[in-house]
C-alpha cells in the first residue's frame, strides 16, 4: 500500500482500507498497488468483481452518504480506487473527508 | 463494404442501453428528454420472475419492461413515430442498415452483446437485446454509438451481423428500429401520464403472479426454497445472476429503482405536483432496499456471510420491496386519476 502513502492521497487510502475490510482481502496489497491500478474485473490484482462492487456500493452510502446510481456509470467509478474517490469527493462536496 | 457516410448524430453516455438510446435519438430529433424521463415515460419500471425460462443458465429475472417496448412506448407517446423493422435474411438486414446510413438517418439496433467486439472479453455475456446506434460507416467498419461505452466505436460487418442475428433467449432477429421526426408542438405532461398509468397497471394489475409487485412476493417465496430445490451449487450461481441482472447491466442500480426515482422527481416539476416529489423519494428508499438485497446476496456468493445473511433474510428484504412497491405505485395512480 506504500503507493497510497503519498501526500494527498489520504482519501484514496480510506477507500482502499474499507475495500480490504468489506471484501475480506485476505493477501496484503501489494507495494506497488497504484491508485490508478484496475480496482473491479479481470485485470483487478485484488481480484474483485462486480458482486463485490455492488458491496462497495452500499457501504459508500452507508460511511459518506454517496449513491452511486443512475447516470453515473458505475463502470467509469469504479475503474479505479482514483475514480472512486474522486466521485465520492464530489458527491460530497467541499466537507471535510476524513471522520 | 468500401461506403464512407456519416450523420451529424451525438454520443451520449448513459445508464442503459434502450432508454440511452431513445434518449440519444430523440435529442438528434431535438427533443430533449432525459434518459430517466425516456424510462419513465416508457414505463420502463417492471418487475418479472419467468422461473421456466433460462438466460444464461439462469430462471429470468427482469426489473424492466420487455425489450423493444420502452422505445416505442416512449417515442410514440411524445408523439415520435418508430419504425420497427425484422429481417431473416441477414444480407438483407445489412443492405438496409447501409440504406438508411447512405441517407443520413442513424437508427437503433437490437445486438446481441456476446458479439460485439469492443466489449472486454470478460463483459461479453449472452444477453441478446443490447441496444446501440450504428450512425456512420468507413472502410469495412460502423460507426457505432453505444450508450454505455464512453465514446463512439467501431464494428466490422461481419461482428454486426453476428451481433444482429445471434440465436438466444432474445433473439435480436436483425430488429432496427428507425424514429420518424418529431412533431412540432409536443404534449409532454400527457405523455408523462400515460407512462406512469401504464407502469401502476403492470406493477399493479397484470392477473399473473410472476408479475409486478405479485412477482417480487412470488419470487421472495420462491427464493427461500432455492437451497433445496436447486442446491448450493446452483443456488449460488442463480443468486450471483440476480445480482448481476439487478445491479450491473445499465440499471443505474437498485434495479432500475433509482432511475424511477428520477423520472418522479422529473415528473413532479413537468405536472406540477409535490405529491410525486414525495412518491421520489418512497421510490429512492425502495431501491436502497434492492441493493441491500444485493449486498446481503453478494455476500452468501462470495461466502463471507455474516450471521444474518441467510436465504430467510432475503426473502423478507424482497417481501419488504414487494410491500413498499404495492404501496407506492397505489399511491402514484392516485397522482393521475
Amino acid at each position: 500500500m506504500k503507493l497510497f502513502e503519498q501526500p494527498g492521497l489520504e482519501f484514496e487510502k480510506e477507500l482502499l482500507e474499507m475495500i480490504v475490510g468489506i471484501c475480506r482481502i485476505s493477501d496484503p496489497v501489494q507495494d506497488d498497488f497504484s491508485p490508478d491500478d484496475p480496482l473491479i474485473g479481470p485485470d483487478s490484482v485484488l481480484g474483485l468483481d462486480s458482486l463485490d462492487a455492488v458491496e462497495i456500493a452500499v457501504a459508500v452510502e452507508k460511511k459518506y452518504n454517496v449513491r452511486i446510481s443512475l447516470e453515473e456509470s458505475s463502470r467509469v467509478i469504479f475503474r479505479t480506487v482514483k475514480t472512486l474517490a474522486g466521485y465520492v469527493r464530489k458527491q460530497m462536496g467541499p466537507a471535510p473527508l476524513s471522520a | 463494404m468500401t461506403d464512407t457516410a456519416k450523420t451529424d448524430f451525438t454520443h451520449r453516455i448513459s445508464a442503459h442501453c434502450e432508454s440511452g438510446s431513445t434518449s440519444s435519438l430523440l435529442f438528434h430529433y431535438g427533443v430533449k428528454a432525459s434518459e430517466a424521463l425516456v424510462f419513465g415515460i416508457g414505463s420502463g419500471v417492471f418487475f418479472g420472475y419467468f422461473p421456466f425460462i433460462k438466460m444464461s443458465g439462469s430462471p429470468l429475472i427482469t426489473y424492466r419492461t420487455f425489450p423493444g417496448r420502452l422505445m416505442k412506448n416512449a417515442a410514440g407517446r411524445l408523439g415520435v413515430g418508430v419504425k420497427c423493422v425484422k429481417f431473416k435474411n441477414p444480407e438483407k438486414g445489412m443492405e438496409a442498415l447501409d440504406d438508411m446510413l447512405r441517407r443520413g438517418i442513424p437508427v437503433c439496433l437490437q445486438t446481441a452483446v456476446y458479439w460485439l467486439p469492443y466489449f472486454p472479453p470478460a463483459f461479453r455475456i449472452h444477453f441478446d437485446a443490447h441496444f446501440i446506434i450504428a450512425y456512420g460507416m468507413s472502410g469495412n467498419g460502423y460507426i457505432i454509438s453505444d450508450p454505455v461505452m464512453d465514446g463512439p466505436v467501431t464494428c466490422t460487418r461481419e461482428d454486426l451481423i453476428r451481433a444482429r442475428f445471434s440465436k438466444g433467449t432474445f433473439s435480436p432477429k436483425g430488429k432496427m428500429f428507425r424514429f420518424m421526426g418529431a412533431p412540432g408542438h409536443i404534449d409532454i405532461a400527457a405523455a408523462v401520464v400515460k407512462g406512469i398509468k401504464e407502469a401502476c397497471f403492470v406493477m399493479l394489475k397484470l392477473p399473473v403472479p410472476i408479475m409486478g409487485a405479485r412477482g417480487i412476493r412470488f419470487f421472495a417465496n420462491s427464493l427461500k426454497n432455492w437451497p433445496e430445490k436447486h442446491g448450493n451449487r446452483k443456488t449460488l450461481l442463480y443468486l450471483g445472476n440476480v445480482i448481476r441482472l439487478q445491479e450491473e447491466f445499465g440499471t443505474g442500480g437498485g434495479g432500475f429503482r433509482f432511475m424511477y426515482a428520477a423520472f418522479l422527481q422529473e415528473a413532479a416539476a413537468i405536472l406540477k405536483d409535490d405529491r410525486l416529489l414525495d412518491l421520489s423519494k418512497r421510490m429512492t428508499v425502495i431501491g436502497d432496499r434492492w441493493r441491500e438485497f444485493a449486498a446481503s446476496s453478494a455476500r452468501i456468493c462470495k461466502d463471507r456471510a455474516s450471521e444474518k445473511d441467510n436465504f430467510n433474510l432475503l426473502s423478507e428484504i424482497l417481501l419488504d420491496c414487494a410491500e413498499k412497491e404495492h404501496g407506492l405505485f397505489r399511491d402514484l395512480s392516485e397522482t393521475v386519476r
